[in-house]
């Protein structure tokens, strides 16, 4: 006898069905009614359907592509950093944090933080004549780098990321890392395999979901990137930090072409949906 | 059952309770605009009125502000969805056309005429209808540190120094001038010699600050520098014309001075803060900036290094003279604003003269009759340049009150920068501009 009857079950899942027909169903039926019509903000309630226009002109557009190159490069870039410092930091630290388990709080502070406010901030720590970076670097060499310039743009932007997005990565490093057993380990140390050994393979091998899942969730966080990108050097000159985000941002509300901005948003969708089933796909391989 | 019939009566006080505070804080909404002097002088100005007797609870206003990136942007997405979050907004001259079918014509009163002049109160005005009160006039001056050129001036071997420095950078023999006689070529060469990369003798370190991000208003310092060339965006058959030799040495000129060294290394990612900063810290001996920055940069609280030995002049003149940049902002009346009523006494209270004279106190810059400014001339001295200036060297671009004309300063942003940045030459960047302007500007 089942213990839930049949219409009690739907009963129990009406409000679920209903928040996500309301809150994610409506806003995407809209999305894909817009991506396929001719509509701009004089006609926002009465688009008129125009085909797949919309997309062709988003697959054309070079600067289109010059976004998608900007955000996986930044992706991956992030994602990598953080989770090798993470990583370190995660093994490094185990053994204060065992005996200091406050010392997580301060490490923690940056991801506090909201990403455009951490923009904000290194506008004005990197400003030359305002920020404490540069005066300390005149003070001591004479000089100061142009950190917000062409050539250096990008890899601020990188060190930016990592320093607020690190210790999201060392907090599921670190969990994952105290969860092995401690016989493992000590069995391996009783057979005379030295640290790096146990690390390689014991330690590391038994993290791996982990590390996967880890540098999966900064590559999508580092991909959609806005908030601080958008708060510290905006879409660069020329632009040369224009991510996918700040492109659909600025084909909806600068261009105006608000068909062009949610076929973009709806290809993203679609990367991000594949991307998510590939981490599934691997999951479910590992468990069979 | 008995126990639900007692909590009913408990739950709705406990309701009411929540909800009649807030419909008795009914107030009126202002969306002004953010981040610079115009919102130190909206909120000194809001209190004042808020303090004023008479005023009652459901007239009070309070202030809405958010970022100035893609504020007009974000405006219209608001307006067009019928937004009733503010019931009085933002206008510039440049975008009434875009906003004026989600707002509603205010009658400011005769008064109004009086305090501001008929010429400001038309840059509020759409089809010859009211749209909103004028609160502030932007345009552009030009900083220099009056220290610096003095010494400059009186000193052979350093007249020497720059006349050998404008030769080799400008091609030009050239000799120091007093700022309000400057030419385009003489500011450049001014801004060379206090470079410390053109000039390791000089007494700073930049001799200018470019305003250089890709931001649509940096594109609105630039132009006066094309302007003054013969430059506009369309002739009168409405043909595009920014393809122009004006233009060329516009830019050509402010990646001259980048390249050179003369602005700092990070203007590609400056805009109105940093330009005060960067002023302001002592180290640049001149800046074009917003008129709005004049009551910071001449504060000796807030700029200390510089404060006492500032100079301002209009922009320096070109082939065909001097050229200012000229616009206007002002609030206006939301057409979905919940509180029509009292917006519209806030903002006939806002067009009278003791308003404008308070807001003027308090950092802001109306643009006000002779027979009004004269009673701040002396806390604002630089508001009755601001009338000469507008006067005397007021443009507005063809085209630039267009429905697109925001668009076009964000294209123009985007590809002069990208020619700025050595990312494309100067024949594609105009090429790029032109062929987009028109598409944007076609009738």
């Amino acid at each position: 006898m089942a213990i839930v009857k049949r219409a009690e079950g739907r009963a129990y899942l009406a409000p679920l069905v209903v928040f996500l027909l309301l809150f994610l169903g409506f806003p995407a039926l809209v999305n894909l009614i817009y991506s396929v019509s001719t509509v701009n903000f004089e006609n926002l309630r009465s688009p008129s359907l125009s085909g797949l226009g919309n997309y062709a002109s988003v697959l054309v557009d070079r600067e289109f592509w010059q976004a998608v190159s900007f955000s996986m490069r930044f992706g991956i870039l992030t994602a990598l950093a953080e989770c090798l410092i993470g990583l370190f930091l995660a093994i490094f630290l185990a053994p204060l944090l065992a005996k200091r388990s406050f010392l997580m709080a301060p490490l923690m502070l940056p991801l506090m933080v909201a990403p455009a406010m951490i923009g904000l901030m290194y506008r004005l720590v990197l400003h030359e004549f305002a920020g404490p970076v540069p005066y300390y670097l005149f003070l001591w060499f004479g000089d100061s780098p142009a950190f917000l310039d062409i050539n250096n743009a990008f890899r601020t932007l990188i060190v930016v990321e990592t320093l607020q997005w690190t210790p999201f990565a060392f907090l599921l490093f670190y969990m994952a890392y105290v969860a092995i057993p401690l016989d493992v380990r000590e069995a391996a140390a009783l057979d005379g395999a030295p640290w790096f050994k146990i690390l390689w393979w014991i330690e590391l091998p038994l993290m791996l979901p982990t590390l996967v899942i880890a540098f999966f969730i900064r590559f999508i966080d580092g991909f959609r990137v806005f908030d601080n990108v958008y708060a510290l050097t905006g879409s660069g000159a020329g632009g040369s930090t224009t991510s996918l985000s700040i492109y659909i941002y600025q084909a909806f509300f600068k261009e105006g072409a608000i068909g062009k901005a949610v076929a973009a948003s709806v290809m993203l969708f679609v990367a991000s949906l594949a991307v998510l089933y590939g981490l599934n796909w691997l999951a479910g391989r590992r468990r069979t | 059952m008995k126990s639900i019939t007692r909590s009913l009566p408990a739950l709705a006080a406990l309701l009411a309770s929540v909800a009649l505070p807030g419909l008795a804080n009914a107030t009126v909404t202002v969306l002004g605009w953010p981040g610079g002097s115009e919102e130190t002088a909206l909120r000194a100005t809001v209190e004042a009125y808020n303090a004023k007797a008479g005023i009652s609870d459901a007239d009070k206003v309070q202030l809405l502000f958010f970022n100035r990136d893609g504020f007009f942007d974000k405006l219209q997405a608001d307006m067009a969805a019928g937004s009733d979050a503010f019931d009085v907004n933002l206008v510039a001259t440049y975008s009434i056309g875009r906003y004026a079918p989600y707002m509603e014509p205010v009658e400011l009163g005769s008064d109004a005429a009086k305090v501001f002049g008929e010429s400001v109160l038309k840059t509020m005005q759409f089809d010859g209808k009211q749209y909103g009160v004028p609160t502030d006039l932007s345009l552009h001056f030009m900083y220099y540190r009056k220290d610096l050129i003095d010494a400059l001036m009186k000193d052979e071997a350093a007249k020497k120094a720059y006349g050998e420095i404008a030769q080799k950078y400008l091609g030009k023999e050239l000799q120091p001038k007093d700022p309000d006689s400057w030419t385009w070529d003489d500011w450049a060469a001014t801004a060379l010699y206090f470079s410390k990369q053109a000039n390791s003798a000089s007494p700073v370190r930049y001799g200018t600050v470019l305003q250089m991000k890709n931001l649509l208003f940096n594109m609105m310092v630039f132009q006066s520098l094309p302007r003054s060339y013969g430059g506009n965006w369309m002739d009168k058959d409405g043909k595009i014309t920014v393809d122009s030799d004006a233009y060329k040495t516009g830019l050509e000129l402010y990646k001259k001075l980048y390249d050179a060294g003369a602005s700092p290394k990070d203007s590609l990612s400056y805009e109105y803060a940093e330009t005060n900063a960067a002023y302001g810290s002592g180290q640049a001996a001149t800046a074009l900036q917003w008129n709005a920055a004049a009551a910071d940069l001449t504060n000796a609280e807030k700029s200390p290094a510089v404060a006492g030995v500032t100079g301002i002049v209009a922009p320096p003149a070109g082939p065909d003279g001097r050229a200012d940049h000229i616009h206007g902002l002002g609030l206006g009346l939301n057409k979905n604003a919940k509180n029509k009523e009292g917006a519209t006494k806030f903002l006939k209270w806002l067009a009278s003269e003791d308003a404008a004279l308070l807001y003027a106190k308090s950092g802001g810059s109306p643009a006000l009759s002779p027979e009004v400014v004269a009673k701040v001339a002396s806390e604002r001295p630089d508001l009755v340049k601001l009338g000469e200036f507008a006067s005397k060297y007021g443009y507005v671009m063809n085209g630039a009150t267009s429905a697109n004309a925001l668009s076009v300063y964000e294209l123009q942003a985007k590809e002069f920068t990208g020619y700025w940045a050595g990312q494309q030459g100067l024949d594609d960047a105009l090429a790029h501009v032109k062929t987009g302007m028109q598409d944007l500007l076609k009738k």
